[in-house]
């Protein structure tokens, strides 16, 4: 976890600079999550390319579809077209999500800049 | 029931909620000298004390993780049970059964024929199942999963709230500390000078 540590140096820490380090911690936590959510969105996608591939090489009429607890017998076209609708449902959930990590990213990376460039060695931003 | 104090949210602004759940807020300390002097501590004492609200922090801090996932757990199980009453509601027109495999236990599946209805019956909890109609139960359905998701966005509201209160405290620790190591580095300057 990244911390504020301080080595005895002379800048004072003023509210702004707080509020700052808060926002960095805030960002930080919420990069983590995203970059979970993100590999449960690439997982997910992954496991429906290969349902879909799947689908494509059996030769039954009716496919068992999971819907909640149960598996549905549904006919294989409507389970392609499901398949379909939830691949893209999936992806566009990841470029989303993608979107959000590069622009906390950034915004990490503005921070840095302003909080090393007060504190410099006093303070730590860095995963450890 | 979140209840949450009114004053100027989230502390992105210049002004800080003073509590929020219950939980006070840190004060943030303009100046350390000026911070020891009024509240009449010591620096020891005084981190002593900022230590002991950190740890207050930690445990509630667990308690709301905990609650988190809870919900996040819920979240997925209720947009299940939708999409089952969607598949039986599509179904209810066209006037065939549904087969759909089900477990009985673990590693054992029977197969059910489900004929046309117009009622589900719902698990609403302690040992209570309620029989709706399909309208009934998609609307109950959709607003428990509407109070769900916005329960959730209070949690993480106040779990952001606590994760700076914690931050403050920490910086706080930090600077009372470097405070006091410059102190005693100032007397012992002063004592070798006059000895």
């Amino acid at each position: 976890m990244q911390q504020a540590g301080s080595s005895g140096s002379e800048a004072e820490v003023t509210w702004e600079d707080q509020q700052n380090i808060n926002k960095f911690g805030r960002l930080n936590n919420r990069l983590h999550e995203l970059e979970d959510e993100i590999k449960t969105a690439k997982e997910t996608n992954e496991n429906l390319e290969d349902a879909g591939n799947e689908l494509i090489l059996t030769d039954e009429e009716v496919v068992r579809f999971q819907i909640g607890e149960v598996f549905v017998h549904v006919p294989k076209d409507e389970v392609e077209s499901r398949i379909e609708d939830m691949k893209e449902v999936t992806s566009k959930n990841l470029e989303k999500l993608e979107e959000e990590k590069e622009s906390v990213v950034a915004q990490m990376t503005e921070l840095k800049k302003i909080l090393y460039g007060k504190f410099k060695d006093s303070i730590n931003l860095e995963e450890d | 029931m979140a209840s949450t104090s009114a004053a100027a949210g989230g502390g992105e602004g210049g002004l800080a909620v003073a509590e929020r759940r219950g939980v006070p807020a840190a004060s943030f300390v303009e100046d350390v000298q000026t911070y020891l002097s009024e509240s009449g501590l010591d620096a020891n004492s005084a981190l002593a004390f900022l230590q002991e609200r950190l740890q207050q922090y930690r445990v509630v801090e667990m308690k709301l993780l905990a609650q988190q996932r809870d919900i996040q757990a819920k979240i997925p199980d209720i947009e299940k049970c939708l999409d089952i009453v969607a598949t039986l509601q599509a179904k209810k027109g066209t006037g065939e059964a549904l087969l759909a495999d089900f477990e009985v236990s673990e590693g054992i599946y029977s197969r059910a024929r489900i004929e046309d209805t117009d009622s589900v019956c719902l698990w609403l909890g302690a040992n209570v199942m309620l029989e709706y109609s399909c309208e009934e139960a998609t609307s109950l359905l959709k607003k428990n999963l509407e109070n769900a998701r916005s329960s959730l966005e209070v949690l993480v509201g106040d779990l952001q709230f606590l994760r700076d209160q914690v931050t403050i405290t920490q910086v706080t620790i930090a600077r009372v500390y470097n405070w006091d190591v410059h102190q005693r580095r100032l007397r012992q300057a002063v004592a070798t000078k006059d000895s």
